[in-house]
Formats: C-alpha cells, structure tokens, sequence
C-alpha cells in the first residue's frame, strides 16, 4: 500500500484510470444502448469487443504485421478501427437477427440467458478459429514504437507527467465517438427514432417507427463502439485472447450500471468512473483488490441507487 | 420502483452467475457418467494414460501445447509399436481445481488408466490428489512446481520432471543479490499470478530478500489480466521487478509497458515466462530449469517432428510432458513383461525412472519424494530477443 502521496503517481494513476475508463466507456455505451431499447442485458457484447480487438490484429497482420507494415501509421490504424467496428456492426445485426429477435415477446429470462449462450459460443468460436495462443498487436514495434515513445513526457512543479500517444489516441477517440453517438441520439432522426422506441416499443411502432430497422441500428452502433474499443485496447494493452471479453464485458456492465443504464452519458461517465477506481485501488491499495473494489461498487450501488449516477427511476403505471 | 430496477439487475447478475455454474456442472457431471459407462478393465491388452490439462480456458495455450507434446509421444511410440498401444485419455481441467479433480475421479474409475500425466497447475494437483492417491495412480505433472507437493505427503504417488521453486527462487534472488546489485534498502518487486505457483514462489522469495534488508513490494496480477499500468506506475524506486506469472506474453506486456513508462528496473521473469518467441525485451532477465528445448541440437529432430506434427508453436511447458508419456509409457510396457498389470506395480516402476537423456537436455531420475534429482536452474538474459545463458 502506498502511504505517502505523490503526485507524479496520482497523475500516473489517473492516465491509467483514463485510458482503462476509456475502453469501459465504449463497451458500456453498447450495454446501455442495448438495454435502452430492448431491456435486455447483452452479456455477449463483451464477446463482440473480443472479435473487434482479433479483426484489429487480423488487419495488421494481413497489411505486414507490427514488423513491417505495408501502410503509414495513420491510416494503418484508421483502417484497423474501420474494418473492426464494420465487422463487429455485422455480427451484432447477425447475434440480433438469430439469437435475439426470435425471443423479443418471450419472457426477459430467455434473451439472458441467450445472451450468456452467445458469450461462450463467441469465446469457443474464437479458440476454435483463432487458436488458444494469446496474439499480440506489438505496438512496441509498431513503427519503431512511435505509438509509445511519443507523446507527452514532462515535469510540471515537479510533477512527471507521462502519457504516450497511443493512450492519447484512446482517450481521444473514445471522446469523439462518443460525442458522435450523443450527437446521433440528439441530433438525427435514427436517434430520434432510437429514443422513442426506447419509451415505449409498442407506441413508437404506431407512430410509423420501423422499430425492427431502429433495433438493427443500434445492436450495429453498440457493437461497431465494442470493436473499437477492441482496437483500442490491442493498440494499448498489447494482447488479444478469446477470454479477454467476459471481464472486460463484466467491468462495462458495472459501469453501465454504476452510471445509470439506459443512460448514454450516464455509461460513459460510469467508464471512466470504473476504470480510474480500478488504476487507483490498483495503485494506492494493491492489485489483489482491485476487483474488490470495482464489483464492490456494483454491489453498493445496486443496493443504494439502482438508477445509477444519472439514470432516472422507472415510473410504472398501476 | 427504484428497487423493482435494482432487484432486476440483482436477479439478471444472479442469473449470469447461476447459468455458468449450472452449465459447469452439467459437463462435468455427464463427462463422469461417460468415463463409469466406459470403464474398462485393467490389462496390457489396451493400456491407457490420462491427462489432465488446461486445454481450453486462460491457460489453453499452455495446457493444448502440453497435450500435444505428450499425444506426440504416444502416436510415435504406437507407430513404433504396433503390438503394445498405449491409449492417451485427456481431459480439459481449464486450470480449475474443481475440475481437475473431476478429472482425477474419471481417470480413477477408468480401470484402463495405468497413471495420469498431470494435472498441470499446482493448485489442480492440490486438489486432485486425494483422489489419484485414493485410486493407486501415479500422476505425474510437467509442469507443477509448488515446493510442498513433494514433502513426503504424496511420496509413491506424485512426481514431476521439472524442478520445484525451492530450487528457483533461492537461485533467482541469489542472482538478484550478487549479479543484479541489489543490496540492503534497495526496493524489488515481486508480482505473482494470484496461483499456486506465483505466490508459492513470492512466499519463498520475500524472505530471502527481507533477511537482507531489501524491501520488498508485493502485487499480485490474474492470468486474464491485460494491463499492468497501474503496477508499473509503481515500480519507480525498484531495482528489480520479479514477473512470477505463468504466461510470457503477460511479461513482455509489463516489460514493455515498463519502457512506455520510461522506468529502468530489472524486469526477471520467472520459469513460466521462459518463451524467447513471446518475451524477449532487451535487458531482461528469466530463469529455467533447463535450456530451450527448441535450441538443441541434440533434440532438433524431435522438435521438428513435433512442428511437422503440430504446427511450428510451442511453449517451454510442452515438451516436459514428451518426457512424461515417455516414462509413464517405459514403466507400463516394464510392468507388462509378465502380461499382467496393475496400477501400484506401474506406480513402483514409475518411481524408478532413470532416463538419463532426454529431449529436455538433461537426465530425469526421482527422488524419494517424487522431484527430479539433482534439478537445477539457470539464469539467461535477453540479449537481442536471444536468450544468454549468464548463471
């Protein structure tokens, strides 16, 4: 345990607790878009941020590898993100299509447990598929390991300030993503569409709402956010495995829940919030606790504010 | 109607929990059913081992390499001999003590099962002893180093063709301490991976550094882990950082994120990061207990066999399971001389063994409590992604 404060360690900390809240976020948003619409808790989505994260490695691979890759760093890295959220848009239109949409009217306990059957199929798939060996995106080389040596690395007043670039381009694209979701949900007619079919399913398909093709949009979005973040924590973290979704999906859903699900700034809020309590119960306690600490505030939080940070309780009529 | 939200998410995070138990439990149980309904009789007609080992899980990597070394030794002692096939049983423990003690029940049922190669982890042989011990088999693990698994309490019973931490941690502090210039108040760090053999090998090691003044910080990382930021962001007053995990890619993350961090500390990992393929930061330091099977010449011919067979992948846990098989396999086909067998005579002959080349590169005799005689480890470091024998 770390008694004594210092402050290049708690911005050590919080840079950790900001990139790792980051990939929460993303994977959350997708929970909480999920549950806004259909009610349903999508225990595979942290299995579709798994196949964003392996498309990644697949699409360096395929362009030469960390070693020797064919493409510019910059639009190396668009084009893993792009094919990763195209990839895992599909397969969440596909999980929705076949596993989902055919218990839409069946009781809530169906689709979950559907949804833990899709976890492990997506897990076993990805073994069966990929191998059980753990792959590696070797940002360390990537272009000389531009990724991790640059950035900003100062002293302010005698506080070190270390954040490499590819923990920028995290946060970063995790911002803009989310901020283009909240603009999407705000600000167009899909995301008008969205919220309405999120009030009230029946009411919205009445009104004209193809609620069926809203469905579809929003399993593509919240899956094409989980295979960014796949990217994203291949680019950062190094590793990819088939058993690096369910914890990571665990971890979102607490997030989602700690922010209030159905709540879209509410999911990115409890990312962050989730990822900085782990870098800091990791860093000022020890890493043993860690997940105390993180599904501790699960449980609190499920007992004292259900809603969540800024969700809203339900009204029912009776 | 707040609590009606919460008791829902309560009740789905209960569902989640309950389904996984109850699908667990549901191949467990049919997988013991399977091996009663199949048990057959003991004889040298149709002589089997089993293996326990992580073939799926986070450990698959490790635990599918393992059952390829040793399947890669029965299939070329079958083909050598055609008139004493050995059947190998596996079953997929997924590194869980509960499992691998399901395991050890089918295999104990299974009359056919003449010994068990495994299980791999120190906790599975924790676990799964009392019932191997129960049913007079020998288990013999290439790959479980906690020290106390040979302190007589399975003596006969249990054996393994690698040396035990006792050995490697004492050695790896030794060289800290004479090579590496640590020295009383110095700070080391040693992070284990929350098994039976990282804090088994923490325990050993914490002592040793405390009895000469070093401070020591304790972490403990789980083997899905994929960020150690938060650790590294601790380790600026180290002067060496102990990665005792049993997976190499999760060193070469911390060594590198250790660079990322622009911390200098020592990074020395520990046997289970012993992979040049998958740690090799420069500068790095990790013990073995033997050289790198895939750098022999004398055994070249078996590891390209082995590639041909398997693919060109393995891990420095796969082969000490070849050696397994191979004296399992020796001491059934000895105890089938007189074309009867039985499980103690195989475990007699099992203590026995006296293999004195190997693909390993070194000799594998036991001694009385079931460790290899005369085990010791070597210390490399990593010059250029290449390991350098320097202790």
């Amino acid at each position: 345990m770390v008694l004594a404060f210092d402050p290049s360690l708690f911005v050590d900390q919080l840079t950790a607790g900001l990139t790792l809240g980051a990939v929460y976020a993303l994977i959350a948003l997708g929970y909480t878009m999920i549950y806004g619409i259909l009610k349903l808790l999508n225990f595979a989505h942290g299995d579709v941020y798994m196949v964003g994260a392996y498309v990644g490695y697949f699409v360096l691979t395929g362009l030469g590898g960390p070693l020797a890759p064919r493409l510019p760093l910059v639009p190396l890295i668009l084009l893993m993100f792009l094919v990763a959220m195209l990839g895992c848009g599909l397969l969440g239109v596909v999980i929705e299509r076949f596993a989902y949409r055919p218990l839409r009217n069946a009781p809530r306990i169906a689709p979950l447990i559907t949804a833990l059957g899709i976890s492990f199929f997506l897990e076993s798939s990805a073994q069966l598929l990929f191998g059980a060996q753990i792959r590696s995106y070797d940002t360390f080389s990537l272009h000389n390991g531009v990724l991790l040596f640059k950035g900003i690395h100062t002293t302010i007043w005698g506080v070190r300030f270390d954040l490499s670039l590819v923990r920028i381009v995290v946060i970063v694209s995790a911002v803009v993503l989310m901020i283009a979701l909240t603009l999407l949900v705000n600000r167009t007619a899909l995301g008008k569409a969205m919220r309405a079919t999120s009030y009230d399913r029946e009411a919205a398909a009445m009104m004209g709402i193809d609620v069926d093709r809203v469905i579809v949009a929003t399993f593509f979005i919240a899956s094409a956010l989980a295979g960014a973040a796949g990217v994203m924590v291949g680019l950062v973290f190094f590793q990819v495995s088939n058993f690096m979704g369910f914890q990571a999906g665990l971890k979102a859903f607490t997030a989602a829940v700690v922010g209030g699900i159905g709540n879209i700034p509410g999911a990115m809020l409890g990312g962050f919030l989730v990822g900085i309590a782990e870098a800091f119960a990791e860093g000022y306690w020890s890493s043993e606790f860690k997940d105390v600490i993180v599904f501790g505030l699960l449980i609190v939080f499920l007992l004292l504010r259900p809603t969540g940070l800024l969700g809203t309780p339900a009204i029912q009529k009776v | 109607m707040r609590s009606r939200a919460g008791f829902a998410l309560l009740l789905a995070a209960g569902v989640a929990v309950v389904t996984a138990a109850i699908a667990a439990a549901a191949t467990d149980g049919s997988r013991a059913q399977q091996a009663g309904a199949v048990a057959e009789k003991a004889s040298c007609k149709h002589p089997a081992i089993g293996m326990s080992a992580p073939i799926t899980g986070p450990a698959g990597s490790i635990g599918s390499d393992q059952y390829h070394w040793a399947k890669y030794y029965v299939n070329k002692w079958n083909k050598a001999h055609r008139t004493f096939r050995v059947t190998l049983k596996q079953f997929d423990d997924q590194i869980d003590p509960a499992k691998a003690a399901t395991g050890a029940q089918q295999f104990a049922s299974d009359s056919s099962v003449l010994a068990v190669i495994g299980p791999a982890g120190s906790q599975q042989v924790i676990a799964a002893s009392p019932i191997y011990k129960r049913a007079g088999l020998a288990f013999v693990s290439g790959s479980a180093t906690r020290v106390s698994l040979t302190d007589g309490s399975l003596k006969g019973y249990f054996f393994r063709d690698v040396p035990n931490d006792g050995i490697q941690g004492p050695s790896d502090v030794t060289y800290a301490l004479n090579h590496l210039g640590v020295k009383s108040n110095d700070h080391v760090m040693l992070v284990d991976d929350s098994e039976a053999y990282g804090t088994g090998l923490r325990d050993i090691m914490k002592p040793l550094f405390e009895a000469k003044g070093v401070k020591v910080d304790t972490e403990s990382v789980a083997q899905t882990d994929t960020d150690f930021t938060a650790i590294v962001n601790k380790t600026a007053k180290d002067k060496v950082v102990f990665l005792l995990t049993q997976i190499a890619t999760q060193s070469q993350q911390f060594a590198q994120q250790m660079k990322e961090k622009g911390r200098t500390a020592i990074v020395f990992g520990s046997d289970g990061s012993f992979d040049s393929a998958k740690f090799n930061v420069n500068g790095s330091y990790v013990s073995f207990f033997a050289p790198d099977v895939t750098t022999l010449a004398a055994s070249a011919s078996v590891v390209n066999g082995f590639y041909a067979a398997f693919g060109h992948s393995t891990t420095p846990f796969g082969a000490p399971n070849f050696v397994v098989a191979q004296l399992e396999i020796n001491a059934i086909k000895a105890a089938c001389k007189d074309g009867k067998v039985s499980r103690g005579e195989v475990r007699k002959l099992i203590a026995k063994t006296n293999l004195r080349s190997t693909v390993l590169g070194v000799s594998v005799k036991f001694t009385g409590n079931g460790d290899v005689v005369g085990d010791k480890f070597f210390i490399f470091k990593i010059v250029n992604g290449k390991y350098v024998v320097v202790g």
